[in-house]
């Protein structure tokens, strides 16, 4: 599909570091890149330019720090596109997209509640879903035991690598064939 | 104000100097105009339907600024995702979204069997499409009530929450609920369809048709209501774009997006039927169009109901208790009854999920009534968040 | 008029009267309201407290009296507790001067309508009042849109009943009833169906009653003007309300269906049972129509009651002076 391979392209432009296209079917993702963290803003007016919008901010703890994921969709032609940037888990600090989604606002202060990934940019960065009196750190897990690796979670299975840097992140081995779990309770 | 602070005869008053606001008001207050009010509406207000706070800042009876302040309804189902196994969570989302309970359902059950390469068989696939249409009809009709209700006329409400208790009656039977059913499961459904459901579906398709045709004569052609709708709260397409609205606000502002054409999820492309647009983006239009999806969603009902294929509802080998998600990484979205209502689904391989997004369709749509409601009447403004049809349990989730 | 004894006596007791009728009003318009409105919403309305839920608003008025009064701080005292009162009494004195037969007047005075027009404006104060008194935003805004809408609504409303006294002669609303036969074609209302139909918009908006409720819109302003009154502070806003819009109906009664005249036999009975049924209209549309906007509520007044009452007093002076 070639707007597929349109937005492969406009990740590169901005210097993503990891990309791919999953298959719709099973990931319900049709592209996914892993962009470098000052990148995001200009990803994201070169997809506003393209009548994209952004869906969800969800953020992914992981070993390796915060994985903040936006999903944009295209209001011309369906489809799911993740971009992905990694925060560092000590002060993980983040461009806003308040600037060209407005939407943004709350879904990143949301995430800050959470996980406080801080944004950078955003007019209002006050609690929204806890109370305004929650002190103490953000409601994280707990042993860093629990943590997973990206590798491991198959975030960028099957990406690209364009910075060899970031080559940790994918799972050696393509992960396995989508199939019935027989895991069963004995 | 009060310089006649005589004695308090019953002994209830209060200390005028102690009393300096909350955080989101003085928040909210900071840059405030000279002249105006600060109010807040709820979170105990008649019209925010739950607990919804609106801080606005008034000049007169024109809102000058609007800010929702959400939280009140938080209860962490993303957190608790990540202590509970699959099949534990089955029943937190019908407590997400009580009014579409089904589509919620619908997106984990979804996002679990994408993840696992889970195939649900064919009659299993037509239930799910029949009880998620079902439920959106109730859905609509509720907020249709609830809308006219924020616009001053009670009546309609019971008359919408007649039909609503037929389609709770109906879903009630394979569901076992009338509020927050859970009727997916991984691989299939919960329960086969008896007699009784097909023919009471069979003859509410029929009768709500009739009784669509007397809202509209009662209700929408209403010269009162029309005129405290039309042009109130346009919500053109780039608003919604930059807000990340979906569902009927956006089909309303003139864009063919559904969830249920454009990526097909279910058996829904086997259906014929009308994703209507339009036919204007103010609240008239979002009225008009979500009477008109109850009609859409009529007529998927009836071809579903009527091409029923027989067949056992659910996989032979079906996930039990037990059962762990592959790792993996999984975005499944089915459309709501108020826009696309998304699970973004990670796991480790484990027992419980390691991380679980929900896309909540009302949080983004409630997120533009800040620019909407700029510079409208107080009343328009309390027109525009019914337009936006909220539920604000999916909203907090 | 001399104020002798027994004329002093006449009016005591017609007070009396009159706050008996105030209240049984009150407590059957709200069984009156619940069963119409139970009736439209198709639901049972009240039915458990004695037979077809009859005593139902007793148990409510007691309820009412039982209440806690709860009070909001920092309230201004004197006024906060004038207003409910305000709100009441001087509705009192506006029954006087209504006839229920040809001598079965409180107080029957010439310049009848002249007294009810004047005092009924002190309602509005006593809404301003409870508004202002309360410390609450809301009850500000009630407040403030209840004397624009009293102010708009009370001149359409005087320009329709000038009409008939134009046509009468007289402000004297017993002479007004005389005036008209007892068969519904002798009525005012067939010389002046505009009039009649401008009084009876005007009612509504006068009276606060949906779908000109804005004052206390529910949706909005929670509950306006008396959002901070419980118990029998809001018994009493409550109980003026229907006293207030038995009022408009007795003058809407007198003024354009013949008062207490009536096919067969007059009587105080068909000033009743007209009041009654402009009552039963008011409840009926409150039911079926949403609230319009107040922009839109004062653009009917100004737009199209006001040109169309003043032209319909121009008409009727030039055909009373002339033909």
């Amino acid at each position: 599909m070639t707007s597929i391979d349109h937005l492969e392209q406009i990740f590169r432009q901005v210097g993503a570091r990891l990309v791919s296209k999953p298959d719709f079917k099973t990931r319900g993702i049709c592209c996914s890149g892993l962009v470098p963290a000052k990148a995001i803003v200009d990803l994201a007016k070169l997809l506003a330019a393209e009548d994209h919008t952004l869906l969800d901010v969800s953020v992914l703890e992981a070993k390796e720090g915060f994985l903040i994921t936006y999903h944009f969709d295209s209001f011309s032609e369906p489809g799911r596109l993740a971009a992905r940037v990694l925060a560092p888990r000590e002060n993980p600090v983040v461009p806003s997209l308040h600037s060209v989604f407005q939407g943004a606002e709350w879904h990143e202060r949301e995430s800050h509640d959470f996980y406080g990934v801080r944004f950078d940019g955003n007019p209002n960065l006050v609690p929204l879903l806890l109370p305004e009196d929650f002190s103490g750190p953000p409601p994280l897990r707990k042993a860093p035991g629990d943590l997973a690796g990206l590798a491991d979670l198959g975030v960028f299975d099957g990406s690209e690598i364009l910075d060899p840097s970031c080559a940790s992140l994918v799972p050696a081995r393509p992960a396995p064939p989508a199939a019935v779990s027989e895991a069963r309770d004995a | 104000m009060n310089s006649l602070n005589f004695i308090n005869p019953f002994g209830v008053s209060e200390d005028p100097g102690s009393y300096v606001g909350d955080f989101y008001t003085d928040n909210f207050a900071k840059g405030a105009g000279e002249g105006t009010l600060i109010l807040n509406l709820g979170p105990q207000h008649p019209s925010t339907h739950g607990v919804l706070r609106v801080i606005v800042e008034l000049e007169g009876e024109y809102v000058v600024r609007a800010e929702p302040v959400l939280g009140y309804l938080h209860r962490m189902h993303e957190k608790m995702a990540e202590v509970k196994t699959p099949w534990q969570y089955i029943p937190n989302m019908g407590r997400v979204d009580y009014l579409h309970p089904i589509a919620w359902n619908w997106a984990q059950v979804g996002a679990c069997e994408r993840l696992a390469g889970i195939e649900v068989p064919e009659r299993a696939e037509y239930l799910r499409v029949v009880s998620c249409e079902l439920n959106r009809i109730s859905s609509h009709l509720m907020w249709w009530g609830a809308f006219v209700m924020d616009l001053g006329g009670v009546t309609p409400i019971l008359y919408a929450f007649e039909e609503r208790e037929k389609i709770n009656d109906i879903l009630q039977i394979v569901t076992g609920s009338r509020l927050t059913m859970s009727y997916f499961r991984f691989g299939g459904v919960s329960a086969d369809v008896d007699d009784r459901f097909v023919r009471l579906t069979k003859e509410f398709v029929p009768y709500l048709r009739e009784r669509l045709k007397m809202y509209k004569a009662l209700v929408t052609d209403n010269v009162i209501l029309r005129r405290r709708l039309e042009g109130v709260g346009p919500m053109d397409a780039d608003l919604c774009r930059r807000h990340g609205a979906t569902g009927p606000i956006l089909r309303a502002a003139g864009l063919k997006r559904d969830t249920r054409t454009d990526a097909p999820y279910g058996v829904y492309h086997k259906f014929q039927y009308n994703v209507p647009t339009g036919p204007s983006d103010d609240c008239l239009g979002r009225y008009m169009l979500r009477l008109a999806e109850i009609e859409a969603s009529l007529d998927i009902v009836e071809q579903a109901m009527g091409s029923l294929p027989p067949g056992p509802v659910r996989i032979d080998k079906a996930p039990k208790a037990g059962w762990k998600l592959p790792a993996g990484e999984t975005y499944f979205a089915v459309e709501g009854a108020r826009g696309q209502v998304g699970v973004h689904l990670v796991s480790d391989g484990g027992k419980n999920h390691y991380r679980v997004k929900l896309r909540a369709p009302g949080f983004s749509n409630l997120s533009l009534f800040a620019e909407a409601a700029r510079g409208v009447l107080l009343a328009d403004a309390i027109a525009i968040l019914g337009s936006l049809d909220l539920v604000i349990p999916e909203v907090d989730r | 008029m001399d104020l002798s004894i027994a004329n002093f006596a006449q009016i005591i007791i017609a007070c009396l009267l009159v706050i008996a009728l105030m209240v049984g009003n009150a407590v059957v318009m709200v069984y009156v309201e619940r069963k119409a409105c139970g009736f439209i919403q198709r639901r049972p309305g009240p039915y458990e407290v004695g037979p077809r839920g009859i005593l139902q608003a007793v148990c409510d008025s007691m309820k009412l009296l039982g209440k806690q009064i709860y009070v909001p701080g920092n309230i201004d005292w004197i006024l906060y507790f004038l207003a409910p009162v305000l709100a009441f009494f001087p509705v009192l004195l506006l029954y006087l001067p209504i006839p229920f037969g040809r001598h079965l007047t409180a107080m029957n005075v010439d310049e009848g309508i002249l007294l009810i027009l004047a005092f009924s404006g002190l309602g509005v104060v006593s809404n301003i009042l409870a508004g202002w008194a309360s410390n609450n935003k809301y009850g500000i805004l009630g407040a403030a849109r209840a004397v624009s809408q009293a102010v708009a609504y009370e001149i359409p409303m005087i320009m329709a009943l000038l009409a008939i006294v134009f046509l009468t002669g007289s402000l004297s609303l017993t002479e007004i009833v005389e005036r008209q036969g007892s068969w519904p074609w002798q009525w005012n209302i067939v010389v002046q169906p505009l009039a009649f139909f401008i009084y009876l918009v005007s009612l509504v908006g006068e009276t606060n009653r949906a779908p000109f409720d804005l004052p206390e819109a529910e949706s909005e302003l929670t509950a306006g003007f008396h959002t901070e009154y419980s118990g029998m502070g809001f018994a009493l806003f409550f109980l003026s309300e229907y006293a207030n819009m038995l009022l408009v109906s007795f003058v809407c009664a007198a003024f354009f269906l013949g008062g207490y005249k009536g096919p067969f036999m007059d009587g105080f009975w068909w000033m009743f049972i007209k009041a009654y049924a402009v009552m039963v209209f008011i409840v009926w549309i409150r039911w079926t129509f949403p609230r319009v906007r107040f922009d839109q509520l004062l653009n009917i007044n100004w737009r199209w009651l006001l040109p169309l009452s003043i032209l319909n007093l121009w008409v009727t002076a030039v055909i009373v002076r002339f033909i």
